[in-house]
């Protein structure tokens, strides 16, 4: 039933991202932001299963145990979330950067073509340098912050594949619990897979998208 | 991109680029100045970034690129310094010199390496070897914070905006009918230019130099006696208006 719940956003991904990709990248920070707030709420169903499975006492002893995994998958989700977060933000930030090396490299390079001839057109081959050498650095840069963010956002996606486990395994445990609890708890649970499944419907598109930008 | 010759004496050289044919046609054709002394060039308005390469080129034809210490800019639109992202690169160890009050805005368009020299709305000077250049101020004329660049020896006073005519890019260099010239700069000056009191200042602060040569950044230049007209004629311009084009 919680699947059914959950609104699974298909979103197209560009064709051609690498023509424009700080926009990707920015993108990707986006989303990727929106999957922090909702790995907040994870924390907050943490909180409301503890308070449950307490006032339900020895009915949800089976129960309680579980609110510690719940906890932990919301800690999880929030730094690693952040940590993506933040990796994209970054990498937003050197593909702009990128865009206006690569356009120096372009506008240097029309400069050679149109000056060949000036007696003085040696004396650009100092800036040049430089500016290709920012360039290389930036290409380095940018082609590591996106393996990082890559093999962040694999690490989250085979966490929340616990959240699915944990979410089953709640909706058992809820039905012990007696008639007074258990939609509370079951509730619980369709949070924690709902969360798990708008996470990580964020981290399917960044993943397309970083994968485009390889 | 053109470049004439204006002035040249044993100390120092005017150069204006210009009348770009390879630009793009919604982009307004521009007029950039360089005084070019013994160890020292000063580029005065340099672009916008869809004018970098052609300009860079056509400089980079009269001096090395080293050669070019400074670079002006009479105030912070876009068509006069928006390729200073790209000056920044290709220039690291210039100076720019531009109204203090814009230093914060013109950094947007990217400034690691050149130094901000920030001129005070009284105006300044600087020498270059043997050349003296002085800031003329000419605020809200039509930027709140806008300077001309006078040249006392060679008799040229740069004047930016002022003095601006919109026309075709094969335009001549120099207004050669005054009379005929008045409707490409009559809407220019009444709709950019906000202040007749401004307007009026200048006008008593410019008579009192010796101008061979008014060049402004757009358009053509004004020689001898059409400088006076020009004055006389912006001095009874009622300014500040919104007209049909």
């Amino acid at each position: 039933m919680s699947q059914q719940k959950v609104t699974l956003h298909r979103e197209k991904i560009p064709e051609e991202p690498s023509y424009n990709y700080f926009v990707s990248a920015a993108t990707i920070a986006a989303k990727l932001d929106q999957a922090t707030h909702i790995a907040k709420q994870l924390s907050l169903t943490a909180s409301n299963a503890r308070a449950v499975a307490l006032r339900a006492g020895e009915r949800a002893a089976g129960f309680r145990p579980l609110t510690d995994f719940i906890d932990r998958l919301a800690e999880i989700t929030i730094t690693s979330s952040k940590k993506i977060n933040a990796l994209a933000a970054t990498l937003s930030k050197t593909s702009a950067s990128k865009v206006r090396a690569d356009n120096t490299i372009k506008h240097f390079d029309l400069v050679f073509k149109k000056a060949s001839e000036s007696p003085f057109i040696a004396s650009l081959d100092n800036v040049f340098t430089q500016c290709k050498l920012k360039q290389e650095k930036l290409d380095y840069q940018y082609t590591r912050q996106l393996g990082q963010l890559s093999e962040e956002l694999s690490m989250l996606s085979s966490e929340l594949r616990n959240a699915v486990i944990l979410a089953t395994l709640s909706r058992v445990e809820a039905s012990h619990a007696g008639s007074q609890y258990q939609d509370a708890l079951i509730n619980v649970a369709d949070n924690v897979e709902g969360a798990a499944n708008k996470i990580k419907t964020h981290i399917k598109f960044s993943q397309q998208m970083v994968s485009t930008l390889q | 991109m053109k470049t004439h010759k204006l002035f040249e004496n044993n100390n120092h050289t005017w150069l204006m680029f210009g009348r770009d044919n390879e630009k793009p046609e919604q982009i307004i054709d521009s007029n950039q100045y360089m005084v070019v002394t013994k160890n020292n060039a000063f580029l005065m308005d340099p672009g916008g970034i869809e004018l970098f390469s052609a300009m860079l080129a056509a400089v980079i034809k009269q001096v090395p690129a080293e050669k070019i210490t400074h670079l002006f800019a009479s105030h912070q639109d876009p068509d006069i310094i928006s390729s200073l992202g790209l000056w920044d690169q290709a220039l690291p160890s210039a100076t720019l010199h531009s109204p203090w009050i814009w230093e914060s805005f013109i950094r947007h368009f990217g400034m690691e390496n050149i130094k901000y020299d920030a001129i005070a709305d009284e105006g300044g000077e600087i020498k270059l070897d043997n050349t003296l250049l002085q800031y003329i101020p000419a605020h809200y004329l039509h930027s709140s914070g806008n300077f001309n660049v006078y040249d006392s020896e060679a008799k040229i006073l740069m004047s930016g905006d002022i003095g601006a005519a919109l026309e075709s890019n094969n335009a001549p260099l120099f207004v050669d009918n005054f009379e005929e010239h008045v409707p490409k700069m009559k809407m220019f000056h009444q709709r950019w230019m906000p202040s007749n009191k401004a307007k009026n200042e200048w006008i008593n602060r410019i008579r009192k130099l010796e101008i061979e040569m008014l060049c402004p950044q757009h358009g053509r230049i004004f020689k001898g006696d059409d400088v006076k007209r020009f004055l006389d004629w912006f001095e009874a311009l009622e300014v500040g208006l919104i007209g049909k084009k």
